[in-house]
């Protein structure tokens, strides 16, 4: 019994001891506007299509895709310049 | 250390002084006759006041340490914070500008088209003489839509 007073003495002093850091560092939410999807590229409806119409909607679907590539292109610099951020401050 | 958020520093140090000065008087009072009998209980619990006292000092001074560096560290992650939040400007104002700049350049060849290639002689000629032949819209619909091209034989 009195080995298991002493311990039980021992571990509340030892429990002293422990310790908690409160600071905790959050990966960043990511901007809206660069978690958008791509949009679906426009297919050429009707039978008889002229070359001018031909044109408009090929002309249309590259410009959905430069879009969609800066869209893509922000999101890349975004996670490498947040990664690099947060690196910073979980290396310390 | 959650005693030492319970209770104030300077009982740990009053522990310590008790225990120092309780063992110091303990060997004063062993040469006190009538004092004598308590010298050994006395000398007894100034060194456990003692242990308990040291222990508590060394966890002060580890507390302290440890409050400084989470200081530090609650300065970073604000400094970082705030460094993400400008990148985050930085970023989404380039993003905005290259969008408008790609939306204008491509309305920018809409509105040629409509305004200067409807009117090219060739081109109405070819309007006129040359539709264009279905397979070459289910071609251009298949790779739009990234499907695969249903062959008519």
């Amino acid at each position: 019994m009195k080995l298991i007073k002493l311990l039980a003495i021992a571990s509340i002093l030892l429990i002293t001891g422990c310790t908690t850091v409160p600071v905790t560092v959050k990966f960043p939410d990511a901007p809206a506007m660069i978690l958008e999807k791509c949009p679906q590229l426009k297919v050429i409806e009707g039978n008889t299509v002229s070359i001018i119409d031909f044109t408009k909607t090929v002309t249309l679907n590259y410009t959905t895709y430069y879009e969609c590539a800066v869209k893509n292109d922000a999101w890349i610099e975004w996670y490498q310049k947040q990664k690099k951020i947060f690196e910073e401050v979980q290396g310390d | 250390m959650f005693l030492l958020n319970f209770l104030p520093n300077w009982i740990f140090h009053a522990i310590l002084a008790v225990g120092i000065l309780g063992l110091i008087s303990s060997f004063i009072l062993n040469f006190i006759p009538s004092f004598k009998l308590y010298h050994l209980p006395i000398q007894v619990i100034s060194v456990l006041l003692i242990a308990v006292g040291v222990w508590f000092e060394g966890a002060i001074s580890n507390q302290a340490e440890w409050e400084a560096r989470v200081a530090e560290m609650q300065i970073k992650v604000a400094e970082a914070e705030a460094k993400s939040q400008e990148t985050n400007v930085q970023i989404i104002t380039k993003t905005v500008k290259k969008l408008e700049l790609v939306k204008t350049r491509g309305d920018d060849i809409i509105n040629y088209v409509d305004r200067e290639v409807v009117k090219d002689r060739e081109v109405i000629k070819f309007v006129e003489n040359c539709p264009i032949p279905q397979i070459i819209i289910n071609t251009h619909n298949a790779a739009a839509l990234n499907q695969p091209i249903e062959i008519n034989k």
